[in-house]
């Protein structure tokens, strides 16, 4: 049996989730929290959902995305453009590659797995945003966005989980 | 798709792991590309900034009213619990603002009449737009908010934002309905200032800490923890005696100044429009590059034409009866 168009739209829209997740962190990340070590560092969300996603569905989540986001988060924040965009190309690129490892591996294991990943990740932005804006930035701020982006991936990574089972399960 | 064998998968599966891989170098080039552009073209990229702002900013408006109340909420459950020791302190600031009300009054009446003997020009007069911070962009790389007001509020890049305490920062890009504010503790921010008792010029540089620094000052220029900063005014493009902060630490090689706000308590701001076009404003800029052809190609004096009233040039004998 063919799918109708409605069928075929919901899985069009179910396949666009894990971009809009995404999106919907990035936006998370921009609200003003009352909280003084939050506006001094923030932690990575979009980082986390990009090895989210492309551990889990790379084919739901692709490069170009990923550099999409990247770049919408750079004009977004202020950043300079193009560095948020390499490094969620890089990160999606090297984590598509060995989501197998991942798989059937208890949760800790992905864990330890982003905390690996997400520290070159926040290294070449740092870096390359240095770079650009032609002066030293404080690493300090850096390393606070590190471990706060560390600690916080299980409670992202279980959200993320969720919506996966409910929404993804057959597309 | 994989369990199809066959000739056709034979010739396409390389070919399609070829492709994913020229996308991924292709990508990986115009990420730098992207990299060289934002250096290069700053107008088109700030009309592209301003233009996403924009666009999450009706989203950003309506998520970041829940945020406030949660906060207002922390707020209140904070003050009562601190709500003996703060009507102390407010009663002692009170009986302490009271004397310099009266102090203020004298010195303003004395202003007045010495403006008044000494012909002073007014400084010109001083239009605020009052919105919302909807966003606060931010963290280890760049010290920004979103506010709720743009052109179509008559914010245009390069005016100075301030919070009830002091100057917050300066409008970096204007949408039509929001802009970002870029804060003078952001490593990109300079800001021309004074030392209120000293009245030593310096600049303040952010660096992307929470203490800005006191860049080119003189080395004989008298400053110590405590003293008030305030903008100077320089350049135009904010006017002079805004407070900013109050010098923190002074140590042999930096000078640090504690800003009057507090970045995660910015709620409401005032974009705060003096009429003056500063050195950043895109006018500004095409009238420096204009005026360097303006002697070779324009050269003729202006005559008006057109049907209409010609305004008539005065006439030296009818002046002269």
């Amino acid at each position: 049996m063919k799918p109708g168009v409605w069928q075929r739209l919901d899985i069009i829209a179910r396949g666009l989730f894990p971009a809009f997740s995404v999106f919907v962190l990035l936006l998370i990340n921009l609200l003003p929290i009352s909280v003084p070590l939050l506006s001094t560092a923030s932690p990575a969300l979009a980082l986390m959902a990009v090895f989210y996603w492309s551990v889990n569905r790379p084919d739901l989540l692709t490069g170009v995305t990923a550099f999409l986001l990247g770049l919408l988060q750079d004009l977004l924040m202020g950043l300079p453009l193009g560095v948020s965009s390499l490094v969620l190309l890089l990160v999606q690129t090297g984590s598509a590659s060995q989501g197998r490892f991942f798989h059937n591996k208890p949760f800790s294991v992905m864990w330890w797995g982003f905390a690996l990943v997400a520290i070159p990740a926040l290294l070449v932005q740092w870096l390359l945003s240095s770079a650009l804006i032609g002066a030293l930035l404080p690493i300090k701020a850096t390393l606070i966005s590190y471990v706060l982006t560390a600690v916080l991936f299980p409670t992202v990574a279980w959200v993320l989980a969720r919506a996966q089972n409910s929404l993804l399960r057959y597309v | 798709m994989a369990q199809h064998g066959g000739p056709q998968q034979r010739i396409f599966s390389p070919l399609r792991t070829a492709l994913h891989r020229f996308a991924f170098i292709l990508l990986i080039f115009s990420a730098f590309g992207l990299m060289l552009l934002g250096k290069a073209d700053t107008v088109l990229i700030e009309r592209i900034r301003a233009a996403s702002a924009d666009l999450v900013s009706p989203v950003m408006n309506i998520v970041s009213r829940p945020a406030a109340s949660i906060n207002e909420l922390t707020d209140k459950i904070y003050n009562l619990a601190h709500l003996y020791e703060e009507n102390e302190r407010l009663r002692r600031e009170n009986q302490h603002l009271l004397a310099w009300q009266q102090a203020a009054r004298n010195l303003s009446h004395e202003n007045a009449r010495l403006r008044d003997l000494a012909g002073y020009t007014s400084p010109p007069a001083l239009h605020l737009v009052t919105s919302r911070v909807i966003a606060d962009m931010g963290g280890a790389y760049a010290h920004s908010v979103m506010i709720s007001a743009g052109s179509r509020d008559g914010v245009s890049k390069g005016q100075a934002v301030i919070s009830d305490e002091g100057l917050v920062g300066r409008v970096a890009e204007a949408g039509y309905q929001a802009s970002r504010v870029l804060l003078i503790t952001d490593i990109n921010s300079r800001v021309p200032v004074v030392v209120e008792n000293s009245r030593d010029r310096a600049f303040l540089s952010g660096d992307n800490t929470n203490r800005p620094l006191l860049t080119f000052l003189t080395a004989d220029a008298a400053v110590a923890p405590g003293d008030r900063i305030l903008t100077s005014g320089h350049g135009g493009a904010f006017p002079p005696g805004i407070p900013i902060g109050v010098v923190s630490s002074v140590s042999e090689n930096a000078v640090r100044v504690a800003p009057m706000f507090r970045r995660h308590q910015l709620e409401y701001l005032r974009v705060a429009d003096y009429d003056l076009h500063g050195i950043l404003s895109n006018e500004r800029i095409q009238q420096s590059q204009s005026a360097n052809n303006e002697n070779t190609v324009d050269v003729s004096p202006d005559i008006p034409d057109g049907v209409g009233i010609v305004p008539a040039t005065p006439d030296p004998a009818g002046e002269a009866q």
